[in-house]
């Protein structure tokens, strides 16, 4: 029985299909194979026991229907333990046998192999973070083509979900430990396209808008994004951080907080710059009671504007501006002093910046060779 | 023994006075100990509660027609805010209650040939807790509402800032008492109220049900008691149970949640099947198919229920042990389920089928149960959850036995009992319009979201990418011609109220007790004590064109309790 | 065969001595039932349940005492110490006493002897109120002591309520918030004694791993560069377990159980309190005999499961060390 099972099951793995099919998106994992073959087979049996049953109903319905003024037949059997028993027993081994193939799949998905490269993943309110073992970080997901790949993943504050249709990996994130997924994706994904990431736990406002994408690449391409990715802040000159990297890691900020004045979870930046050097709305209250005038200055307890909102990246939870709650999570380890001096840059120069979108209204000058991505 | 002793006359005349006119004014039905009446409050007050749950679904799928913002005004949390509704007003005030306290408080006692249930004030307060409870969601919609999800997991929501958390938490807990006293009252009067002569095997299927129904929900419901008292706790008072930072662990939360979540999906789907028991051998005139292990089977599905929670945790870390254990038993569930859809197929089989209105409902229970008792199938496997937890896939799973099965169960009972519990009969030809429509539109609704999940969109989504978009517009559609069955089906049955043909005591040609006594019955329901038989040997009825009702034969009573049916 | 409405229905004419005479000679008997026996099964029948939905309300917290225990055992063992074993074996003598004047009180209910009834009643009362009175002083110790649940645990009592934000465990002044890491901005400002805050996976200890060595409360807070308590015996408020350096870590969760659990199970008393006064003003008005002593008998079936509760919650919380 066990061998027909997977001959089965190979037969309808080469029905995973690159391009997807009208239930399932492209196979686009090593695992995806078996999990579509599996998932054609209960269909096939599903389409099987439901045209039995309809069509028996339909049969009985039509030839049984009672004639007006014609008496009650009364042949009908009450019970036949045989057929019963049969047809109890019968979907009992098809079920079995669908949860041993399952299983054992399952056994495979989730035991990462020895030697899969490790990515690392935060998910927070509303936003992943990817980090890899050289310290690069990253928004999206990008990994190297024919190897396994590990996810270690946790969360910061709620549960999220790390799924990834086209390779069929889905995972919980629970604060407070790890978990765990892996897959091994062949194909590259072609320039610019790449396959959807998705937080399917919900976690709040934000919950549908934490889509990211999965770029696989060669490895020989995939070691250079690498290198740069985790050079890129690093090879912009001061001067050009806050246009060059800035909008970009403004991405991450844009979901709470709006540049052209519109109350959302956090304050929007317009006008911080002011704020914060004793400028217009500085006098603005915080829920303890005290202001930007009242925090920021010598001998107070920020020396320079830049030293609060250094700390309100950090450690958010500290001072909140009255009329807003304990939202923001904390960004300490994943944006650096560099990615940190470009959003102030940013808040200092936001009048050069787009107020819906946060991209650079000025010329920018020929940018160096950095992939900004 | 045929259905009546034909020796004894019956006098099921409907009268004047009846348990609707017995006594009058509004304190007559505020403080009733009747269960008749107090069924009917039930029913009035679920059919209300699904209207609203039902406005709120198609304010779920009509923003969903685009991705982004579709409505003015439903902006995410809006949004969050609906789903999160629709759910728990579905599930707490609609779903669980519906059959059990308002079709089986009316029918139970008189399938019983009791006079009431074992303790009609506790009845009546069961009543009053699901009103309280009732009061509570609608006093958190004023405290700023919920978000959360009706699965309340953790840590969302222990610190989500909504205003109106703690307030559902309470009326959910009181609206969970409810359900135990129906549970306990229904127990204790089928054990001690059944009628000299009605052996177990001798009950109706559909007080076999009720009464598995009522097992689980006097065993499971304070579990999520408690579950709902510790989530209040640690909201208020930060005990830190389900806090990771203080030592506690959210999955915790889900396994207490489930543990009661889970049996409480079969305190939906059994006492359904228990009515398309009675539906499919009634309005086919045939014995019922296999009654025995039909009626085993329910508290098998009884006690199975309790042992596969873990099934919603597959992706949750839980450990794979764990997964692989829950997977294995949740298929063993799904047998007994299986075994009595082939029962009841076969009850088709050399009937006298009239494809009245119920019949109609019990047929459509058929299909749409198979597909959401096969599409269970995919979940249960471990390695197509991984893909499909989470995902549309889940929502059409669910929406396949919880309302083409459930709730369709429910509205064919409805249905079938409607000349009994008003003495009215409603114009068939609406009624089957109705039902026809709401299957299609059922169908093109939520088949539509198999395919939305299995290519990979996620659940509790406000906003989604392009290329679903397709899938929703279709759903959409089918969620309005599905509303508009529902709103017929609503004309059908009020209009009957006030211009429908006066009902026979027996107009489908039933056997059980229930088809002894006038419609509507009166106060103490029976007129003489009733007497036991077969309650599935249709063999003596002879339909009686004055009364537009069945009635026993004489003659073919005599010649039926010369062929033994056991 | 008349359907003339009336409570006693016409129905039981068939079954002539049963019928109109029991229930003009039973008043307390119910329309729906044939005899007074019938209606006493279906009430026992009716309060087992009860008692099993009461069962399985508790019995989800002794999950979760199970879970917390499995997790962290040497919290529980440690903890206990500071619970008071002679008032709660107190409690638990007073308890078995008041079921067994409780079980008397069916007995004369049952045996026509309102008057022994009533003082049995009004024993179990007492013992009810005795109960509650040694909770309270209990409690009330406690909550003195700040052995209470959740972040209060960690505040010395003397601190001003302006500072319990902070995090102490010395009246030091508190550090410059600089120096705090806050994993979860969502929780209070507790010590992370169990969360990874978002720092190289290398520093992080997984909180699913098996606790590393037993860590405490102050090993933690002083891995985290925070005050601890002061180890000189003169500075030390009643505060123990704050100034103990060999408190465990999470040792808030035993107090959160014990106070649910317990809180719990007094909520229960009370509610028995209520019933056994309501049982007393009906039994001086002479409702029970005999003939109907239903209410008394399942009532004490209601308080004996209120006293078997407590007997499982006494050895599991004051004699685990």
């Amino acid at each position: 029985m066990i061998p027909a099972f997977h001959t089965i099951a190979a037969t309808l793995a080469a029905d995973a299909s690159p391009t997807g099919t009208v239930w399932l998106p492209p196979a686009a994992s090593t695992l995806a194979g078996n999990v579509d073959a599996m998932f054609n087979a209960i269909n096939y049996i599903c389409y099987f026991f439901f045209a039995v049953i309809v069509v028996a109903m339909v049969y009985f319905v039509v030839k049984y229907r009672m004639r007006k003024g014609q008496a009650f037949r009364s042949d009908a059997p009450l019970h036949h333990l045989p057929l019963e028993t049969t047809w109890g027993a019968v979907p009992l081994l098809i079920v079995i046998g669908i949860f041993y193939v399952g299983f054992r799949d399952y056994l495979n998905m989730s035991t990462p192999p020895k030697n899969a490269y490790v990515v690392q993943v935060t998910a927070q309110k509303w936003a992943w973070n990817f980090k890899y073992p050289t310290g690069a970080t990253s928004d999206d997901l990008y990994v190297p083509a024919g190897r396994p790949v590990q996810l270690t993943m946790r969360a910061s504050d709620v549960l999220h979900s790390c799924f990834i249709p086209d390779f069929r990996v889905k995972k919980d994130l629970v604060p407070g430990r790890y978990s765990y997924l892996w897959f091994q994706a062949d194909e590259p994904t072609p320039s610019g396209q790449g396959h959807h990431l998705f937080c399917t736990e919900y976690c709040g406002t934000g919950h549908s808008n934490m889509n990211r994408k999965v770029y696989v690449l060669p490895e020989a391409d995939f070691d250079k994004w690498l290198t740069e990715q985790g050079q890129w802040l690093d090879k912009i000159p001061e001067e050009e951080l806050f246009f060059r990297a800035g909008p970009k890691i403004y991405a991450r900020c844009q979901q709470c907080h709006a540049l052209d004045g519109t109350k959302g979870i956090g304050p929007s930046w317009k006008g911080i710059w002011a704020r914060t050097h004793g400028g217009e709305g500085s006098d603005q209250k915080f829920a303890d009671g005290s202001s930007y005038a009242s925090l920021i200055g010598p001998g107070k307890k920020y020396a320079t504007p830049e030293d609060y909102l250094r700390n309100s990246i950090l450690n958010p939870g500290s001072e909140l501006v009255s009329g807003y709650g304990n939202a923001m999570p904390s960004f300490k380890g994943q944006l650096n002093d560099k990615a940190i001096d470009a959003v102030i840059g940013m808040m200092q120069h936001m009048d050069d910046f787009d107020p819906k979108t946060g991209k650079y209204l000025k010329e920018a000058p020929v940018a160096p060779k950095v992939s900004m991505k | 023994m045929t259905t009546i002793d034909a020796s004894r006359p019956i006098d099921l005349a409907s009268r004047p006075d009846n348990y609707l006119t017995h006594t009058r004014g509004f304190m007559s039905w505020a403080l009733t100990l009747d269960h008749k009446r107090i069924g009917v409050m039930y029913m009035v007050a679920v059919l209300v509660s699904f209207f609203v749950g039902g406005v709120f679904a198609l304010l779920v799928r009509t923003e969903l027609l685009t991705p982004g913002q579709t409505i003015p005004g439903v902006t995410a949390d809006v949004y969050n805010q609906l789903f999160t509704l629709h759910g728990a007003i579905m599930v707490f005030l609609v779903i669980i209650p519906s059959i059990p306290a308002a079709l089986g408080n009316f029918v139970l006692p008189i399938m019983l040939g009791a006079k009431d249930v074992a303790f009609p004030r506790l009845n009546l307060g069961s009543f009053y807790l699901w009103l309280f409870g009732a009061a509570f969601t609608l006093v958190s919609l004023a405290m700023g509402g919920f978000d959360t999800g009706w699965t309340f997991y953790t840590p969302y929501s222990t610190t989500t800032t909504a205003g109106g958390v703690i307030p559902v938490l309470f009326g959910v807990f009181i609206l969970g008492f409810s359900s135990i006293f129906t549970g306990m009252n229904f127990v204790v009067t089928v054990h001690k109220l059944r009628p000299p002569g009605m052996t177990w095997f001798r009950m109706p299927l559909f007080l076999w049900a009720l009464y598995s129904t009522a097992l689980i929900q006097v065993l499971a419901t304070p579990v999520l008691a408690i579950t709902l008292m510790l989530l209040v706790v640690e909201r208020t008072i930060n005990i830190g149970i389900f806090d990771p930072s203080m030592g506690g662990d959210p999955v915790l939360f889900q396994h207490f949640f489930w543990f009661y979540s889970h049996p409480a999906v079969y305190i939906m789907i059994l006492p359904a099947m228990g009515i398309i028991s009675e539906l499919i051998s009634v309005h086919a005139h045939r014995h019922i198919f296999g009654y025995k292990f039909i009626a085993l089977s329910s508290i098998a599905i009884a006690i199975f229920s309790f042992l596969v929670w873990g099934h919603h945790m597959f992706a949750s870390g839980q450990s794979p042990l764990l997964n692989t254990l829950f997977s294995l038993i949740s298929f063993s569930v799904a047998i007994p389920s299986a075994v009595k859809v082939f029962n009841w197929l076969t009850t088709l089989y050399k009937g006298n089928i009239s494809l009245t209105t119920p019949m109609m409902y019990a047929l459509s229970f058929l299909v749409l149960f198979t597909i959401g008792g096969l599409t269970g199938i995919h979940l249960a496997t471990l390695n197509t959850d991984v893909h499909l937890h989470d995902t549309y896939f889940v929502v059409a799973h669910f929406h396949y036995v919880m309302m083409g099965s459930a709730l369709i169960g429910m509205i064919g009972g409805l249905h079938h009992w409607w000349p009994k519990m008003t003495g009215k009969m409603y114009s068939e030809r609406t009624g089957t319009a109705a039902c026809i429509i709401i299957f299609i539109g059922f169908n093109v609704t939520f088949f539509t979201q198999f395919f939305l999940g299995s290519q990979g969109m996620p659940r509790r989504y406000y906003d989604y990418q392009p290329e679903f978009q397709v899938y929703h517009v279709i759903s959409t559609i089918g969620s309005y011609i599905m509303a508009s069955g529902f709103l017929l089906t609503a004309y059908c049955l009020i209009t009957s109220l006030f211009s429908g043909k006066k009902a026979a005591a027996n107009p489908w040609g039933g056997g059980s007790l229930e088809w002894q006594c006038a419609s509507p019955p009166p106060h103490d329901n029976f007129a003489t004590q009733p007497s036991v038989g077969d309650c599935y040997d249709f063999r003596a009825l002879k339909w009686d064109e004055a009364t537009q009702g069945y009635e026993i034969d004489p003659a073919l009573a005599a010649e039926a309790a010369k062929h033994p049916l056991h | 065969m008349s359907t003339i409405p009336n409570t006693h229905g016409s129905a039981h004419d068939d079954h002539g001595h049963h019928g109109h005479g029991d229930h003009a000679k039973y008043p307390f008997l119910q329309h729906h039932f044939e005899t007074p026996a019938h209606q006493f099964d279906s009430a026992k029948l009716g309060m087992w349940l009860f008692l099993a939905t009461e069962v399985l309300f508790f019995g989800g917290l002794f999950v979760a005492y199970a879970v917390l225990r499995t997790r962290f055992p040497e919290v529980f063992s440690y903890a206990s110490h500071y619970l008071n074993t002679l008032m709660g074996g107190v409690n638990t003598c007073v308890l078995i006493l008041s079921s067994l004047t409780m079980a008397m009180a069916v007995r004369f209910a049952q045996t026509n002897k309102k008057n022994a009834m009533l003082i049995c009643l009004v024993l179990t009362f007492m013992g009810a109120v005795g109960f509650m009175v040694i909770k309270y002083f209990e409690y009330t110790h406690k909550i003195h002591e700040h052995l209470v649940w959740g972040k209060t645990f960690y505040v010395p009592p003397h601190t001003e309520e302006g500072e319990a934000e902070k995090l102490v465990l010395s009246t030091a002044p508190p550090p410059p918030p600089a120096t705090l890491t806050v994993a979860n901005p969502a929780a209070p400002a507790v010590p992370t004694l169990a969360a990874t805050p978002p720092v190289e996976a290398s520093a992080i200890k997984p909180a699913s791993a098996a606790p590393a060595g037993l860590a405490t409360a102050r090993e933690m807070a002083k891995a985290e560069h925070l005050p601890v308590a002061s180890d000189d015996p003169a500075m030390a408020h009643p505060t123990l377990h704050l100034a103990d350096p060999k408190m465990p870590a999470n040792t808030h969760l035993f107090f959160a159980i014990y106070y649910c659990m317990t809180g719990l199970h007094g909520i229960h008393v009370l509610a028995g309190m209520v019933m056994l006064a309501w049982l007393i003003w009906r039994g001086a008005r002479g409702d029970f005999s005999s003939n109907y002593f239903t209410p008394v008998d399942v009532g004490g079936l209601y308080w004996h499961i209120v006293d078997l509760v407590w007997i499982f919650l006494f050895p599991l919380f004051y004699l685990i060390h």
